[in-house]
C-alpha cells in the first residue's frame, strides 16, 4: 500500500495555475472595483434615508404625543370653567333662595 | 492579541494560485470550470481579506473554499446532467505541459470515478498532504468520517488501478 500511496503523491502533486490566471484575476478585481464603491455608497444613502426616517417617527411620535397632552389640558380646563360655572349659578339661586326665606 | 501579518492580495495569489486550481480541477475534472472555480475563490478571498489573520489562516481558508465553491459546481452540474471528466480533453483541451505523465493522467481519471467526498479526501490527503484531522477541519466533517472516506476510497481507488493500471503501478 506504501507504494501506491507514494504513486498518489506523485500523481496528485499541484499543477501549475493557467497562464494568465492572475491578469485575468486581477482584471475581474478591478472591475468590480468601482461597483463596489457604488454599492457602498448607495448602502450608505439607503442607511441615512432610513436613520431619517427613523428619527422623524421618533419627532412626530413626540410632537403627537405633547398635542394629545396639550387637548386633555384644554379639556380638563373646559370642564373646570363649566364645572366653575355650575357651582357659582347653584351658589348664586341657594343664595337667593335664602334670601327669599328669611323674608 | 494584535497580529502582525498583513494580508497582500497578489502575493496571496502568487503563492496560492496553483493549489486553489489543482483542487478545483482534481474535484471537477473541467479545466476551465476549475480556472472559474479559482478566480471566484480569490475574489471572495478579496472580500474577506480583513478576516484573515494569518498566512496560515489564509491557506486553511483558500482550501475550504475552494472545496466548497467545487462542491457547488458539481451540484450544479449534476442538475444540468453533465458528466465529469467526458468533455475535459474535447472541450477544454490541456496543453501538453500540464498533462503529466501517463500514469498521473490515468490515476487522475480514475480518480474522478470515486464517491465526491472519497475523491475529496483522497485529493486533501495526497495533493495537499494533509493529517485526516486537517481534512476534517477543512471540509467541516467528522474525524470518523473522513478517515472512512479516506480508507474506502484508498480502496476502491487501488482496485480499480489494479484492474486499469498493471502496466504502471508498482506493488498493485
Amino acid at each position: 500500500m506504501e507504494d501506491f500511496e507514494r504513486e498518489l503523491r506523485q500523481a496528485f502533486e499541484r499543477r501549475p495555475a493557467p497562464p494568465g490566471l492572475k491578469r485575468r484575476l486581477m482584471e475581474k478585481r478591478r472591475a468590480q472595483r468601482p461597483h463596489r464603491t457604488v454599492v457602498f455608497w448607495q448602502r450608505l444613502a439607503a442607511s441615512i434615508v432610513l436613520a431619517a426616517v427613523l428619527a422623524g417617527g421618533v419627532v412626530w411620535r413626540n410632537l403627537e404625543e405633547r398635542r394629545k397632552g396639550e387637548a386633555a389640558r384644554q379639556q380638563v380646563l373646559t370642564a373646570l370653567r363649566i364645572t366653575t360655572r355650575a357651582l357659582n349659578q347653584m351658589n348664586t339661586r341657594l343664595a337667593a333662595h335664602g334670601r327669599a326665606a328669611q323674608e | 492579541m494584535a497580529h502582525d501579518w498583513q494580508p497582500d492580495f497578489e502575493q496571496l495569489v502568487d503563492e496560492h494560485q496553483s493549489m486553489v486550481f489543482s483542487l478545483a480541477w482534481r474535484m471537477t475534472g473541467d479545466r476551465g470550470l476549475a480556472e472559474e472555480i479559482a478566480q471566484d475563490v480569490f475574489l471572495e478571498l478579496d472580500r474577506n481579506l480583513g478576516k484573515i489573520e494569518t498566512a496560515a489562516h489564509a491557506c486553511f481558508w483558500l482550501r475550504r473554499v475552494a472545496m466548497n465553491r467545487s462542491a457547488d459546481a458539481l451540484r450544479r452540474r449534476r442538475v444540468r446532467g453533465m458528466d465529469l471528466w467526458v468533455e475535459m480533453e474535447d472541450v477544454h483541451g490541456v496543453p501538453a505541459e500540464d498533462r503529466g505523465s501517463p500514469l498521473s493522467a490515468r490515476l487522475e481519471q480514475l480518480l474522478a470515478t470515486l464517491p465526491e467526498p472519497q475523491r475529496a479526501a483522497l485529493v486533501l490527503r495526497y495533493q495537499e498532504d494533509l493529517t485526516p484531522e486537517e481534512i476534517a477541519a477543512t471540509l467541516e466533517a467528522p474525524l470518523a468520517t473522513v478517515k472512512s472516506h479516506l480508507q474506502r476510497g484508498l480502496k476502491l481507488l487501488r482496485a480499480k488501478a489494479q484492474n486499469h493500471l498493471k502496466e504502471y503501478v508498482r506493488g498493485a
